[in-house]
């Protein structure tokens, strides 16, 4: 899955590595913009429904925390 | 009664006495009695609707708070009865706000009858916030009726924001604070340098612009031009002065306020620039009007079905067009309630969403045209260009008219005299060479301030030089406050432009 969402993610967002740091947002690499996109992305590849408690730091610092978070969702 | 009145400062002197004097648990006390005196004298009629919304915004948080805490019955049942609560808080909040925003859209026999508190918008959506973080759990509800009612009033922030977080100030207005020279020092600072940038930045461009403004048809194009930079100048310095005020008058009593400002023409996009102009009105409708759409199940089901029906790029632009529409169009009504109001909003929304959805095509025209976007002059076009777009947002707001609007965008294109900028007839609307060259010189202090702000520790390194210097530092603030500030008979110096939201 962390594969998968990372292959994802890098197409979307060619600027941005997102593994080079596991605290993405709290360093300032995603903005709301940026994250809007991505939960954008996950709806549409995983065809899950993001609630407004998932939108915390842990789910979107990592692509393991995306990952989890997909997971979670998906089951 | 504002941060430029005498009453104000003698109102001060006292908070401040009884304050300090009073046992620190008490302390809150003052800040309230504080807080009621400075409404007061806003109009007492204004008072009884702070209070109403008060009481619903406190009643609602304990009703959600009991309704939590009755164990006796699940989790989604409990859910759902918090959102009956405070949905019914919330629409009366709103129901009250609408009704006084809308009364250029009543009978003129009906809207004399409805009193516009001062404030209202501040702290009604202050109350809201305070509603929805109850309902998502995020704190407990306040069980002191006064001490909510300091939360809703606390004088420096209510005629003009910043708009509170209860979870951010709260506890600050409540726990009692020691006197701290420091901290004292650098409050009057930042309530110096708001004083300087209202009084002899703003108040003077207003006068240009006010007569520019004024009588529009008659103006040139490249007048307009001029006056359409210092209006933008003038709201900045007008709104972020009063912020500096209310900051610093607040660290007084060691509470940190919210940042409103963060040097916003240093941006180099539109969303940039609402990321640092009014930022808790953004964060605002970031959190409780923009997140909520974003990860709402009906998105969900729109972006799934048009990634089936057009493709995954309608599915995101869809994901970018319809929050950050809502959003727009709810800021610009906040405004204002005009027509101009929401071409404002639909203005900036626009925009934004532009650059969301096109960004794979500017980049790729960056690229075929050879544009270096990471060189310091492209940059600092990006600061021109957002500015210039501030620009033309203040043209379409200031005379509250889209036929004037477009009158005034018509004369620029077509009817710029560029020998009026050098010719003096700039100097036949208020302002003499001594006003022109004395903003001069403040705009470049401006901008130094600013650059040291962004490079951050200004007033630390203030506190550093030794005590003759930075003595004579103040004393050339607050002569050159008295000697260029904007005062005297027929000029009311008392308006902040933002007071009437």
């Amino acid at each position: 899955m962390e594969e998968k969402i990372y292959e994802l993610l890098s197409e979307e967002f060619p600027e941005i590595d997102f593994k080079e740091s596991d605290t993405l947002v709290d360093d300032g690499i995603l903005d709301s913009l940026t994250i809007t996109g991505i939960i954008a992305t996950l709806t549409m590849e995983f065809g899950i429904t993001i609630p407004y408690e998932e939108i915390i730091e842990d789910n979107f610092n990592s692509i393991a925390g995306l990952a989890k978070m997909v997971e979670k969702l998906s089951s | 009664m504002t941060f430029i009145s005498a009453e104000f400062y003698i109102l001060l002197l006292f908070v401040v006495i009884a304050y300090f004097a009073i046992p620190l648990k008490y302390r809150w006390t003052a800040l309230l009695m504080g807080s009621l005196v400075f409404y007061i004298f806003q109009g007492i009629e204004m008072l009884p609707m702070l209070l109403a919304a008060t009481a619903v915004g406190w009643l609602s948080g304990l009703g959600i708070g009991r309704v939590y805490s009755d164990e006796g019955q699940g989790a989604q049942e409990a859910k759902k009865k918090a959102k009956l609560v405070s949905g019914i808080g919330i629409i009366i909040l709103i129901a009250v706000l609408t009704l006084v925003k809308c009364t250029r859209y009543m009978p003129e026999s009906m809207a004399a009858k409805i009193i516009v508190p001062l404030g209202i918008s501040y702290y009604t959506f202050s109350i809201i916030s305070y509603l929805i973080d109850i309902y998502r759990r995020k704190y407990q509800p306040e069980m002191n009726a006064l001490k909510f009612l300091l939360f809703t009033a606390f004088f420096p922030k209510i005629l003009q924001g910043p708009i509170a977080r209860y979870d951010k100030l709260a506890n600050q207005l409540y726990e009692g604070h020691r006197f701290d020279y420091r901290r004292t020092c650098f409050g009057l600072q930042l309530f110096l340098w708001g004083l300087i940038k209202k009084l002899v930045i703003a108040d003077r461009l207003a006068i240009f612009t006010g007569n520019v403004f004024g009588d529009i048809p008659r103006m040139s194009g490249s007048m307009l031009l001029v006056a359409a930079i210092f209006a933008t100048v003038e709201l900045y310095c007008d709104f972020s002065g009063c912020m500096d005020m209310a900051f610093g008058v607040s660290q007084i009593f060691g509470v940190e306020l919210e940042q409103n400002f963060k040097r916003p023409f240093f941006s180099k996009s539109a969303a940039e620039f609402w990321r640092r102009w009014h930022i808790t009105l953004g964060a605002w409708f970031k959190d409780y009007v923009y997140m909520p759409v974003v990860t709402s199940p009906r998105m969900a089901k729109i972006l799934q079905w048009a990634k089936k029906q057009f493709g995954a790029r309608v599915g995101k632009s869809l994901m970018a067009v319809i929050p950050l529409a809502i959003v727009w169009i709810l800021t610009g009504v906040w405004h204002g309630t005009g027509k101009a109001y929401v071409v404002w909003g639909v203005y900036w929304g626009a925009m934004i969403i532009a650059s969301q959805i096109w960004a794979p095509e500017i980049k790729k025209l960056s690229q075929f045209l050879h544009i270096n976007t990471e060189a310091e002059s492209f940059q600092i076009f990006r600061m021109v260009r957002t500015f210039g777009l501030f620009c033309i947002g203040r043209i379409i707001t200031i005379p509250n008219n889209l036929h004037m609007t477009l009158q005034i965008f018509r004369k620029i294109a077509f009817e710029f005299n560029p020998w009026e900028l050098v010719d003096e007839t700039i100097y036949t609307y208020g302002l003499d060479w001594k006003d022109f060259s004395l903003l001069m010189c403040m705009f470049v202090l401006l901008w130094a301030v600013s650059m040291l702000q962004e490079k951050g520790g200004l007033r630390t390194r203030i506190a550093g030089y030794n005590l003759g210097f930075r003595w004579a530092i103040y004393y050339i603030a607050i002569i050159a406050l008295i000697i260029f500030g904007i005062y005297g008979p027929g000029y009311d110096a008392s308006n902040f432009v933002y007071m009437g939201f």
